[in-house]
């Protein structure tokens, strides 16, 4: 059972091609790796799988529902958490995850135990009325994270959850990750970091808007005849 | 509506914590009312005059030393030469020069025809006008306090005499035209430049995305966003309207009911208008130029600086699609006449189409997508 199917998804602008006629399928629960070189397209494509921008042609059925004509409830069960930190600033830690919470309709007294858990998971409990201006990035990108999982969504998108964080927060990141996926939430995911590919179930590597490979990480190296996942990424990047 | 109160709620928090936007807030207004009001003023106190006697005669003089006790006047002397009178004009040491020609007092008396020169230096053309009023004014009066002994062509003269009533601002006095003025200035830059800004500010730091990526309605996000700036509009409203009662001693001669009934609607245009903008401008620099473009045209064509009876016809035109002429008018005839709802019917009928309109374009131009 597929959660994600796309089908040619093409985005040009004017005579620029940033995603090339791509298809590829996600399997419920699975942690799946979009890789590619910056430019490559990644987000392009994520943008349009998460609504927010139009694809030129091609279709995708996104958690059961029709990426043209069913976008609202796509939304609904979704989770997006961008490139660029894009909470709100001036307001608390706390502040933010109750105006996203309300905004995804989860019930007031479930909304503050589902808050509460998060903060506990993440050791923010005491800071909950810190604005989120004054946190360091690595509280923000798990801040992030955990709000795009508070309405429960089926598929979560992380555009480069974990660029410029330390490596002690990458790690403590990629267990949450884990931890979603184990409850049956997908996870699409972008990254450069070729250790964090290697944790993905399985991964695709994009170069200039188009789809170049689709596998299990061990699969796409011995396809390849490579050593490593960097190999295999330098391979399509310089190509 | 769980999510609307929400959504006024994060307005709320975010407007308090932002500190320039509180004091921009706060201290406009004041700034506005405490300079605008005493600066912009049309009354000329005072005008520099000079005398070139050539008559030398009892009349003349007379007439000199009446100048010299009116208040309006400064008095800067005789001259003597075409010379000098070129010299005093030239280098603006005098507004008006009072010619009396050889022989008037004798002419006068005789009843022949006589005539003293008004020379106006129009450098500043207000000044010139609203002077030699002045002095035809003291002129006129002069020749009245000596009714008896004065020739019949002089009685001639003076019989015919303009009397300026000004009905509803009885004494002239400006401010009552400026205070209600900026009240309207204050509402626009509330409801259009703040909303514009907020909004595009959402856009350059990417929250917007966040949110379009939510179920969220395009409706509620703008009520969300509506509410809380025409609450904060009707505010400022308010404590401009306590300021000019209690501070400038202008009264409202209509229902103050009305006056914020029709302001609240204007406030739904202003925030349509700043919506609309801030949705077709892609940063904060583009949104700031095109209210500000908008603002000026809008000021220029409201009838706070000159009445919009003399514009030209095109201009009335383009006057049909600026809300604050409308909202300036209500304004006047609500504060100054005492308008009630059906005067100023026609005028809320159109800034309600107009608030019905700019919101839908709003609506429509607001896109949660990146094309």
């Amino acid at each position: 059972m597929y959660t994600i199917e796309v089908h040619n998804l093409t985005k040009r602008f004017g005579s620029f091609t940033a995603v090339n006629n791509i298809s590829f399928q996600v399997k419920r629960g699975e942690i799946f790796g979009f890789l590619g070189a910056n430019g490559a397209g990644k987000t392009t494509a994520m943008k349009m799988m998460c609504g927010l921008l139009l694809p030129t042609s091609g279709t995708a059925r996104i958690a059961g529902y029709d990426l043209k004509t069913e976008s609202k409830q796509i939304k609904k069960e979704i989770g997006y958490m961008s490139q660029r930190f894009s909470l709100y600033d001036d307001l608390t830690i706390k502040e933010n995850m109750t105006l996203f919470g309300t905004i995804y309709k989860v019930p007031k007294q479930e909304l503050n135990e589902r808050i509460e858990g998060h903060l506990t998971e993440l050791n923010l409990m005491k800071h909950k009325d810190q604005l989120v201006s004054s946190i360091p990035l690595g509280w923000k990108q798990k801040l992030a994270f955990s709000t795009a999982l508070l309405h429960h969504p089926k598929i979560v998108f992380l555009d480069e959850p974990t660029s410029g964080v330390d490596p002690i927060v990458r790690r403590e990141f990629w267990s949450l990750i884990y931890k979603a996926a184990a409850q049956g939430v997908t996870i699409f995911i972008t990254t450069h970091y070729m250790d964090e590919a290697s944790y993905c179930e399985r991964i695709s590597i994009m170069a200039e808007g188009d789809l170049k490979l689709i596998g299990t990480p061990t699969e796409l190296k011995i396809q390849m005849g490579v050593n490593t996942i960097d190999e295999l990424f330098t391979h399509f990047v310089n190509r | 509506m769980r999510i609307i109160l929400m959504l006024i709620k994060k307005e709320f928090l975010q407007v308090f914590r932002n500190r320039l936007l509180i004091s921009i807030l706060i201290v406009a207004p004041l700034v506005q009312f405490l300079i605008f009001p005493f600066t912009a003023d049309y009354e000329i106190k005072h005008i520099s005059i000079a005398f070139w006697d050539q008559d030398h005669s009892t009349l003349s003089r007379e007439i000199i030393e009446h100048f010299r006790h009116s208040s309006h006047f400064i008095d800067c002397g005789f001259i003597d030469s075409e010379a000098e009178k070129e010299e005093a004009l030239l280098h603006d040491h005098v507004d008006f020069i009072l010619q009396f020609p050889p022989h008037f007092e004798k002419q006068m008396v005789r009843g022949e025809e006589s005539q003293i020169a008004i020379t106006a230096n129009a450098i500043n053309s207000v000044k010139a006008g609203i002077g030699s009023d002045y002095i035809k004014n003291v002129l006129t009066g002069f020749f009245e306090s000596k009714e008896e002994g004065t020739p019949p062509s002089i009685k001639k003269m003076t019989s015919i005499s303009i009397n300026h009533i000004h009905w509803y601002n009885e004494k002239m006095n400006y401010q009552n035209i400026m205070v209600p003025g900026i009240l309207v200035i204050l509402v626009t830059l509330i409801g259009s430049y703040v909303t514009a800004l907020n909004i595009v500010r959402e856009k350059e730091i990417g929250t917007i995305e966040q949110i379009n990526v939510t179920p969220i309605l395009k409706w509620q996000f703008l009520v969300g966003k509506m509410i809380p700036f025409w609450i904060l509009g009707m505010l400022e409203f308010i404590v401009g309207l306590i300021l000019m009662v209690f501070f400038f001693g202008i009264s409202i001669q209509g229902s103050t009911t009305t006056l914020l009934g029709a302001t609240a609607i204007y406030l739904l245009v202003m925030l349509g208008l700043g919506f609309f903008i801030s949705f077709v401008s892609k940063n904060q620099l583009q949104a700031m130029f095109i209210v500000f473009f908008l603002f000026v045209i809008y000021v220029l064509l409201s009838g706070l600086f000159t009445p919009t009876e003399g514009m030209p016809e095109w201009a009335k035109w383009i006057n049909f699609a600026n809300p604050m002429s409308f909202y300036m008018d209500i304004i006047k005839l609500v504060i100054l006449k005492g308008a009630g709802l059906r005067e100023i019917a026609s005028q809320v009928l159109i800034l309600s189409g107009m608030a019905v309109g700019i919101n839908i374009a709003a609506l429509l131009s607001y896109s949660d997508k990146i094309n």
